[in-house]
């Protein structure tokens, strides 16, 4: 048999032909690569800011402009006397949300995330394809923008000297309507050729970090704000309902509720004495053990679900970059990553390892003033280029949280965190006068010496909201002193004009 | 039947007296040479409108220089008179013409080389060294008329091919962490370049020789069916030297060819897909080690799974073809109007040498890379058809490497632009901007072009490993 294998030669043709089909096939999935990065994946990579081409026609071509939701020019271009063409901003108090671009260093805010729409690069791929035969490649669009000037300023204005974040939104459309930041700074100094050095080193160098963009990226511990998160994952998953209350409650404010060797301790008991607390009373005097023995009963798995229906978890999906809020860590052997019971608890009412920014905070009250349906919160509303047209972009939902009932039993619980005999106590200046105030304070204590945070979440009016708000204001110490008069009088401020 | 094969026709006593030279007609050649000199005269045209905003040729000189060159090495082949594939020499003409094209658009200050008291920038340098190259092919496409030498003195090649390898362990230089340049006084080189076709020589002489015993031994080992343990030797010993390169040179590009060759050429030699199966195992066993060894290994490998977690830094090179080839799109942005240069500078670092097909990609578009894959599976497809028509094992093993190790080539080196492989150094062949790249491919398309010709020597009777004839003696007596 051997033998007779040798007096045949086998061909070599087949196995050629078998190479050259596996070698074709390999040039055919180079052939769909270049498909995919050329076609499929081409409008995300020739509209970011890395972008070769997007960076040179940055340099060389004037950007659209940027308006605010009443017209006001915030972002134009002036030419100064070598010829080079760089940015003027109307106002330090939009620094945060409209940013910078430099040619010497680089870009920020919406400057950055909307660079290939106003370098004017950006456009579908089939009006790209053909727009590079014309003689005027670029098509630079004008941004406008759901903020309002006006009240952005006042809230930069109302946070002072203090280094702080107010977000306030139109809980019912996603808009943004004032996105303040503070320290702010001047951005058109970094545009300016002549003065960006000096500017940007300062800046740089400052330790109050005034180049951060606090709503959109700092990250602080909630406190009782995060209250919210926690009724709303435990209605949600209906671990508890709104008549809930907890025999050990009322024993344990005395000396603290023990769980698992760690004590959840409480303020109040002077007020409400040994009453068993339901939902709306613990929220109105921010009862610490009835929030633990919730977020307890609720479980981590249901808590960082419900958190993740909000945006928790992730960048939020927003115009602007976002950090991402946490429930925890992560990585323990708990259900939800927590570590211990002593973690979960804590976390249910703030503390532990939970950090959150503080347009996120301004979402989760967004979500009970809209009902339980969260709407994607943006500041773009429209794009303008001289070929391309006007480009509206819409209200978008996150999907529904929770039940229209269930954010109701909230809401009720809220307005009486602002409007109750006991509530206003702790969230004194929050409330519009003439109006139903629904909202929730928190006091994040950061261990150590230093001052807690002062934060407020908020609505008006509680009947028909049409204005959701988040204060917070670092190291400034208990809610009811700092962030809730920021916010009273900024909701009053709004409302008061929208009649 | 005996040790002899059906096909031992008698050999040439003489060696074989040449006739008279009647030149030939390349009908087929000029008229594909016609539309080469069209195709590279609109490129030229385009990069002339792009560049200097005038209707007209960019660089007609080199432009014609070229174009000439070309016309010239067809007039020697039609006086030659030899019967020579066609198609090969336009398909690879044109592919070097479209790296004239883009030499000339790249800044010319990437590469400069003074000779004789004048400074030359890239695209003359590169045009030199086109010039060379065509010289080089069409030499050998006219004189090779005996394939003895490289048939005969196969470990000697080896030989050749190691001691060239063990130089440059010695003599190499460093450049980027890669020892990829052999320097001996004024003379710098890849020898990589020139160990792929040696590869393919050895290869195509060891397996034409021992094929017969590879196909029908078995050593059983579990499921897999082997063949006997000592042909198992070179196989053990090729992996070790492409691993040898990775370490030795840190070139992932050039073991990566290497192997691929020889994995191929062993399935073609004896149609057994258990042998290419165990080397591949064994390549990526010795990747997985060799990435858990080195950190530049590891380094290309990360890069190459999220080159935009770090955009601006360790991925900023494949990140910027990737968008090169973004903003390129289905149809390109035309010669020359692509690669806007930031601060004076072209995005991609190294663009000449090892990104010419991102660059091509932006300014042809995918219709552009679809046409330039499409050229290298006609020099594959024409290298395979001269292996197919040989004489005999050997010459058809070696036209079938030769054409493998263009394909293998450009595959690995397109696959690291467009992120579908970790990114490596080899360059692109007939592209690339490098002397040693373009002359050691004309030696590859120079040797397929004298194997395509039937009619000039027929091959020595076969030879047969001493293995196998102490076997058949054993059955004979």
């Amino acid at each position: 048999m051997m033998l007779g294998a040798l007096g045949v030669r086998r061909p070599l043709g087949r196995t050629t032909v078998h190479v050259a089909i596996v070698l074709s096939a390999a040039f055919a999935i180079l052939a769909s690569a270049a498909g995919d990065w050329g076609v499929v994946r081409a409008p995300e990579l020739t509209r970011s800011p890395n972008d070769a081409a997007v960076i040179a026609a940055s340099r060389t071509v004037p950007r659209g402009r940027i308006f605010a939701r009443d017209g006001t020019v915030l972002a134009r271009n002036k030419t100064d006397k070598n010829g080079e063409i760089y940015r003027v901003y109307a106002n330090r108090a939009i620094s945060q949300v409209v940013g910078y671009a430099s040619t010497r260093y680089g870009r920020a805010g919406l400057e950055r995330s909307f660079d290939a729409e106003l370098s004017g690069l950006a456009g579908d791929s089939v009006s790209d394809a053909f727009a590079k035969f014309g003689a005027d490649r670029y098509d630079p669009n004008d941004l406008t923008l759901s903020l309002d000037y006006d009240l952005q300023r006042a809230a930069v204005a109302a946070l002072g000297a203090h280094r702080g974040a107010v977000v306030m939104l139109d809980p019912r459309t996603g808009e943004i309507l004032a996105l303040a930041s503070t320290p702010t700074y001047d951005a058109s100094a970094i545009s300016d050729p002549s003065t960006a050095q000096g500017t940007f080193t300062a800046l740089r160098g400052d330790p109050a970090r005034p180049l951060l963009p606090r709503a959109t990226l700092g990250r602080y511990v909630p406190g009782s704000v995060f209250k919210i998160v926690t009724a709303i994952a435990g209605l949600g998953s209906g671990a508890i309902d709104p008549t809930t209350t907890y025999p050990d409650q009322p024993g344990a404010e005395r000396n603290g509720l023990l769980v698992d060797g760690f004590r959840v301790r409480d303020g109040h008991h002077l007020m409400t004495g040994s009453t068993p607390l339901d939902l709306t009373a613990a929220t109105e005097v921010s009862c610490n053990i009835y929030y633990a023995l919730t977020g307890l009963s609720t479980g981590g798995t249901a808590l960082v679900d419900y958190a993740g229906r909000m945006g928790f978890g992730a960048a939020l999906p927003f115009d602007l970059p976002t950090a991402a809020s946490q429930l925890t860590n992560g990585g323990g052997p708990m259900p939800g990553g927590f570590s211990d019971d002593v973690e979960l608890a804590n976390a249910a009412y703030g503390q532990a390892e939970t950090v959150v920014t503080p347009l996120q905070m301004a979402l989760v009250a967004a979500t009970i003033a809209n009902g339980g349906e969260l709407m994607q919160p943006r500041l773009v509303t429209s794009l303008t280029g001289a070929s391309s047209g006007t480009r509206t972009i819409g209200p978008t939902s996150m999907g529904r949280v929770i039940s229209t009932a269930n954010a109701d039993a909230i809401k009720a619980a809220m307005v009486q965190a602002v409007e109750g005999r006991l509530g206003r106590q702790f969230t004194t200046g929050a409330k519009v006068p003439g109006v139903t105030t629904a909202g929730k304070s928190g006091t994040a204590q950061l261990g150590g010496t230093g001052e807690p945070h002062s934060w407020f979440i908020g609505f008006a009016p509680a009947e028909d909201p049409q204005i959701v708000i988040a204060v917070l204001v670092e190291q400034a110490g208990r809610g009811a002193e700092v962030a809730a008069p920021i916010a009273g009088s900024l909701m009053t401020r709004y409302l008061r004009r929208a009649k | 039947m005996t040790a002899g094969s059906p096909r031992a026709v008698p050999a040439p006593a003489l060696p074989r007296v040449l006739g008279p030279i009647r030149p030939r007609p390349r009908w087929q050649e000029l008229r594909l040479l016609g539309l080469v000199a069209l195709a590279l005269a609109t490129g030229s045209l385009s990069l002339g409108l792009t560049v200097s905003g005038t209707f007209g040729l960019y660089d007609p000189q080199a432009l014609a220089i070229y174009l000439g060159a070309l016309f010239v090495a067809h007039l020697a082949q039609v006086l030659a008179g030899r019967r020579t594939d066609q198609f090969l020499f336009p398909a690879v003409a044109l592919l070097g013409g479209l790296s004239l094209l883009l030499m000339q658009r790249l800044p010319q200050d990437l590469v400069t080389q003074t000779f004789f008291g004048s400074t030359l920038g890239l695209a003359q340098v590169q045009l030199i060294w086109l010039l060379l190259a065509v010289t080089v092919a069409t030499t050998l496409g006219i004189v090779v008329r005996s394939d003895s030498w490289l048939r005969r003195y196969k470990y000697s090649w080896a030989a050749a091919g190691v001691g060239l390898l063990l130089l440059t362990f010695v003599f190499g230089t460093e450049i980027n962490g890669q020892r990829l340049t052999l320097q001996i006084g004024p003379l710098s080189g890849q020898q990589n370049e020139l160990l792929k076709v040696i590869l393919v020589v050895f290869l195509a002489g060891y397996l034409a020789e021992n094929r017969a015993l590879l196909v029908e031994q078995d050593t059983r080992l579990g499921p897999l069916r082997l063949p006997p343990v000592p042909y198992l030797a070179p196989m053990v010993a090729m992996w070790a030297i492409a691993l040898g390169i990775v370490v030795i040179q840190r070139d992932l590009g050039a073991a990566l060819l290497f192997f691929g060759v020889f994995l191929a050429l062993l399935y073609v030699a004896t149609g057994r897909i258990s042998l290419v199966l165990v080397g591949l195992v064994l390549f990526i066993l010795g990747s997985a080690l060799m990435a858990d060894l080195f950190d530049h290994i590891r380094v290309r490998i990360e890069i190459w799974l999220d080159p935009f977690a770090d955009p601006l830094g360790a991925g900023y090179q494949v990140v910027q073809a990737l968008h090169a080839f973004a903003r390129g799109g289905l149809l390109g942005v035309g010669l020359g109007a692509g690669l806007p240069e930031v601060g004076g500078r072209i995005p991609i670092p190294e663009v000449h040498t090892d990104f010419p097909l991102a660059a091509l990609g932006e300014e042809l578009g995918i219709v552009g890379v679809i046409a330039i894959l499409g050229l290298y599976l006609v020099v594959v497809e024409r290298g395979l058809r001269i292996g197919a028509a040989a004489a005999d094992d050997f010459r058809s093993l070696l036209a079938v490497g030769l054409a493998l190790v263009i394909g293998i080539q450009a595959f690995i080196i397109a696959a690291g632009n467009l992120k579908v492989l970790p990114l490596t150094g080899v360059t692109l062949p007939f592209i690339s901007y490098g002397g040693s790249s373009l002359l050691a491919n004309a030696l590859v398309v120079g040797l397929l072009l004298a194997l395509s010709d039937k009619g000039v020597e027929p091959p020595p009777p076969p030879r047969i490993g001493s293995r196998w004839r102490r076997l058949t003696r054993r059955v004979d007596a």
